[in-house]
């Protein structure tokens, strides 16, 4: 019994072992190719590893390519839009649940028919409105344009509505206001909802390509993808520079994750489950 | 489109007078160009300047006060070329009261970003460098250039500096635009590659068949350190040039049968492996500079343009190899010096704030003092003169070699594209077909017969 | 709201103060909402039937001739089958290799973690990295994969991203491989709540563990894959990242997905009527996946 369980802990094991490795492979080569002289990127045969380092490729492209600016332009979208995005939604949630007022259910019946509706169904009117605005390559309309989501109040609301309203109503009579019970009560409560959002709005807004492709053009404001997207268009034949980019690229997303990868997971998981 | 009668008047006037932008040091000796007009090569010239990049110095939005009044600018890639900013620097020298504020975008995003601020009708750009003839039509046909014959005529401004590339840049009988730049199409090849094989560097009267036999010659190795013979990038204005070339047709035509053998010639020198594959260049979005500069071909043809960058990037010392420019190949039926180009406007946008100073930008770049500027850098203005291309061939970092600069001449000079309301409706066809046929989705024929089935129902034809 | 009819002033005074702070709380983000998310949707269906180019002058009312255009352009009629395709390629081996990791690492072993992460990756690394790598792997006469192909005996692999052929499938295998990390972490949460008395009571009957696989987790999991069914169904439908930075919708126009149509009707020709018509298509199609989900959920929830 014991060897068989053993045998089947080996051969599962290998299995993922396996599957790990050819998962990770496309990485390897990015990071062993970023390493190489451009001639020998694709030499024949193959080489796993480089025979002589040239990590110079990365001082030259670094030279080339203003990446702290594109970190920084993609951080500070990432986060304003993080925060709109919690803040409203948790305010709009609580409105949602804990407040009677008229004609909440016709709003929120507004939410929920157009809570499916894919954003590239109405990106080009969107483009066209935020543009009128005047907010066309601009942070602001970028960010904008995305804090706002049904999403994010319909999360928020499923998880306030298991908030019994007793525990509300408990407070109101101790002579709180309705801001205080939900900054008081409701807001500490909701901490397991928020970091769901946060961590889905997060990767969202990180690696978004055709939000900022269509609407930012200046150069310095562009976020890492589209950094690295316009050096691989201007260095098309220079492999090793954009294995070295695009490792560049991925820096900071990986120190991230690994840092938080429980939050990153469980987000994963709740988001899923409630569909 | 109601103005489509007027406009075949105007190309008929054009037609006869047959003023082309007569650029260079010789002046153009026969000038029947296509249809008068000034094509456009967006695919060329899309990216002029091969290397995107910018240098937006932007701080402060539009001219706040009266200590300094700041004008806004559009340009593409500039990083890689001192194309626009030898100019822009020129100007703030001289007015030092005036501040430009660059927004700068990669040349093949240049039209698209433009067209969204244009049609928000923002206040800035103020200066439009305009890419290309057929977007220059677009947005006149928009009205969302300022017509600028009020401030030709108040200043009594002599047009005749630019020997009658002006005119070709009119729409509807006004001024929308001054012509900035011209470019024409050369061969440009890597000195040291060819000094590798023992071969002799492409002189400046080879045919097409001369051509494709040095290709053939000097393509050599494989993996990535394969050298192909020569690089055509993914422009169908690579192929197409070349058939227009002999002024004979434009490649707005009614039959465009003689596109045929072009297309098969091209097909052979990809099949063969002398030239990269056009899928390969086109789904990894290789740029022809970066192809170029890495020495991974011999020889490439290639705009006027190009010998900016490259001697940037020479100054810059990204690139060391010896590189030469030779006369483009022609047809066996025509001589050496046919060749094939294009003008670059400069124009101001409709909703700009600041009119009176954009209108003196604009003078001043296209002025004879700013072409003195350009041609040190190695850029062909608007202006064609003796002195402007002396200065060109005499810059430190031009290729060393009397043939080098009488490459530079031309006797003959066609536009890529002519002056055609519905010419980038067409440019799409063109392009679309142009791939199929690459990708060995069509067959020459099969391409051929759509192109001319596609560009007659766009032109009302059947 | 329990206070007696007697007090019918102090009520309707309560009334209007909680429809106040009812108000103060949903605002912030209805205005944004309405703005940025609701007049647009309805605007959408406003340029489907108009004729508009973005510039100063005035939208036409055009009627349905923009899906009639749009249908009858066979480059559009081709998107329609290139995204199916690409749906159809993805979505069975995303789901199954995402239920098989899942199943692997629902194990307690050492490291899970770790594997876990190895997996997870993929779906966090941005996508012009991801495409940049697996384009050069592609790469037809001297990339990896045909290196490898052709060491395995396959003397004429395909040859990837440059065939009007194979386009798709090399971007569905790079789809494939980078989203089952998160469908797989989906169903590892599914997998935990499955309770472990089943498993126990099915070791006493006597079942190996294939067995407890196909007749306990599996049938356990049918709401969790109906679920990722259609989400992946639905982010099928909506994929243009992945194609845009591979292969720009080519060669020819063999990859070219329903969005990137829209995108580039949009946003290069200036075309906002057909552009808007090929959103409606895409709208109609995510509505009726979302009433297939709706019907199924109801079945579900009876079931269980």
């Amino acid at each position: 019994m014991s060897t068989k369980r053993k045998v089947t802990k080996i051969i599962l094991y290998v299995l993922l072992i396996g599957l790990a490795v050819a998962m990770m492979v496309p990485f390897y080569w990015m990071v062993i190719s970023s390493l190489k002289l451009n001639k020998d990127v694709f030499s024949i045969p193959m080489r796993w590893w480089p025979e002589t380092m040239h990590p110079e490729n990365y001082s030259v492209i670094w030279k080339k390519l203003p990446l702290v600016i594109f970190f920084k332009n993609t951080a500070k979208l990432t986060i304003i839009t993080t925060i709109v995005q919690l803040c409203t939604s948790c305010f709009a949630a609580y409105g949602f649940t804990k407040c009677k007022f008229i004609g909440r259910d016709l709003i929120f019946l507004m939410y929920v028919t157009t809570i499916a509706v894919p954003w590239q169904v109405y990106m080009v009117p969107q483009f066209i409105l935020v543009s009128k605005m005047g907010l066309n390559d601009t942070h602001i309309g970028l960010i904008l344009m995305q804090a706002f989501s049904a999403f994010g109040v319909f999360l928020i609301r499923q998880f306030y509505i298991s908030i019994p309203d007793e525990l509300c109503e408990a407070a109101r009579i101790d002579g709180l206001n309705e801001f205080g019970i939900f900054r008081k009560i409701v807001f500490p409560l909701g901490k397991p909802a928020m970091a769901t959002l946060t961590i889905f709005t997060f990767t969202n807004v990180w690696n978004d390509f055709m939000g900022p492709l269509i609407y930012l053009k200046t150069k310095e404001l562009k976020t890492v993808q589209l950094g690295i997207r316009m050096f691989i268009s201007q260095y098309g034949a220079d492999y090793a520079w954009i294995m070295a980019a695009s490792v560049c690229s991925l820096v900071p997303i990986v120190i991230v994750f690994l840092s938080c990868q429980r939050f990153f997971v469980e987000g994963v998981a709740a988001s899923g489950i409630k569909g | 489109m109601k103005k489509r009668q007027l406009m075949a008047a105007l190309m008929a006037g054009a037609m006869v007078c047959s003023s082309l932008t007569a650029c260079g040091s010789k002046p153009a000796q026969s000038q029947e160009s296509q249809g008068g007009g000034s094509g456009q090569a967006e695919d060329a010239k899309s990216d002029q300047a091969a290397d995107s990049g910018s240098e937006t110095k932007s701080d402060g939005g539009s001219g706040s006060s009266d200590e300094k009044q700041v004008l806004s600018v559009t340009t593409w890639d500039n990083e890689s070329s001192p194309q626009f900013q030898a100019v822009i620097d020129a100007y703030e020298e001289k007015n030092p009261n005036v501040e430009i504020k660059i927004i700068d975008t990669s040349a093949d995003e240049y039209n698209n970003s433009l067209g969204i601020s244009l049609s928000a009708a923002q206040p800035d750009p103020d200066v439009i460098w305009v890419k290309d003839m057929g977007s220059m039509l677009q947005m006149a046909d928009k009205e969302q250039l300022l017509p600028i014959d009020d401030y030709i005529a108040k200043d009594n401004f002599d047009m005749s500096i630019y020997k009658g590339a002006a005119e070709q840049l009119m729409y509807n009988g006004k001024a929308y635009a001054l012509p900035y730049r011209n470019d024409w199409y050369v061969l440009y090849y890597n000195k040291d590659l060819f000094d590798a094989a023992g071969v002799e560097y492409p002189t400046n009267d080879m045919t097409w068949e001369e051509y494709y036999e040095l290709a053939a010659k000097m393509t050599s190795g494989e993996g990535s350190s394969k050298v192909y013979g020569s690089h055509n990038h993914t422009w169908q204005a690579l192929v197409t040039n070349w058939a227009v070339q002999d002024g004979k047709n434009t490649v707005v035509e009614k039959d465009y049968g003689f596109m045929k053998s072009w297309y098969e010639e091209c097909l052979a020198l990809q099949d063969n492996g002398y030239i990269q594959d056009y899928s390969t260049l086109k789904t990894a979005n290789i740029h022809y500079s970066s192809v170029f500069k890495n020495q991974q071909c011999a020889m490439m043809p290639m705009g006027t343009w190009f010998i900016a960058t490259m001697m940037q990037s020479q100054e810059e010392g990204e690139t060391d190899f010896n590189w030469g420019i030779a006369t483009i190949p022609h047809s066996k039926d025509t001589e050496a010096g046919y060749t094939v180009g294009a003008l670059t406007p400069i124009a101001i946008s409709a909703f700009t704030d600041q009119a009176d100073l954009a209108w003196d930008f604009v003078k001043y770049a296209s002025s004879e003092e700013a072409a003195e500027i350009l041609a040190k850098q190695g850029v062909f203005t608007g202006i064609p003169s003796e002195a402007a291309f002396k200065t060109i061939a005499s810059a430190e970092r031009f290729p060393e070699g009397d043939s080098n600069v009488e490459a530079l001449n031309y006797t003959h000079y066609s536009f890529d594209r002519p002056l055609d309301p519905q010419i980038e409706e067409i440019r799409t066809v063109l392009d679309e077909v142009h791939e199929m046929i690459m990708i060995h989705s069509y067959s020459v024929d099969e391409g051929i017969a759509e192109l001319t089935e596609r560009v007659a129902e766009i032109k009302g034809w059947n | 709201m329990s206070s007696g009819k007697t007090k019918l002033t102090s009520r309707q005074k309560r009334q209007i103060r909680n429809n106040m702070t009812g108000y103060a709380f949903i605002l912030p983000n209805l205005i944004g909402y309405t703005i940025f998310v609701f007049i647009p949707v309805v605007f959408s269906f406003v340029l489907s039937v108009m004729s508009w180019d973005g510039s100063q002058r005035p939208m036409e009312f055009v009627g349905l001739a923009n899906f009639a255009d749009i249908f009858g352009d066979k480059i559009f009629r081709g998107t329609l089958v290139h995204t199916v395709s690409y749906a159809l390629m993805t979505v069975v081996p995303t789901l199954i290799l995402a239920l098989l990791l899942a199943v692997l690492l629902n194990n307690k072993l050492k490291g899970v973690a770790i594997f876990r992460t190895a997996f997870y990756f993929p779906y966090i690394a941005s996508i012009v990295a991801v495409g940049a790598v697996w384009n050069m792997l592609f790469q037809p006469d001297f990339g990896p994969v045909n290196e490898i192909l052709k060491f395995i005996g396959i003397s004429n692999p395909p040859r990837w991203v440059v065939d009007k052929d194979w386009a798709m499938v090399a971007v569905s295998i790079v789809s494939v491989w980078k989203y089952m990390g998160y469908y797989m972490i989906v169903y590892l949460a599914a997998l935990q709540g499955i309770s472990n008395s089943l498993y126990e009571a099915a070791s006493i009957d006597g079942a190996n563990s294939w067995q407890k696989l196909l007749y306990i987790t599996v049938p356990m999991l049918t709401p969790t894959t109906f679920f990722v069914l259609i989400m992946l169904t639905i982010q099928c439908f909506k994929v243009f990242d992945l194609v845009y930075v591979m292969t720009g919708g080519g060669p020819g126009n063999a990859t070219k997905t329903l969005v990137n149509y829209i995108y580039e009707k949009a946003f290069t020709t200036w075309e906002f009527g057909p552009a808007s018509a090929g959103a409606i298509v895409l709208f109609a199609i995510v509505l009726v996946i979302t009433l297939i989900q709706f019907s199924g959920e109801k079945k579900w929830s009876k079931d269980l």
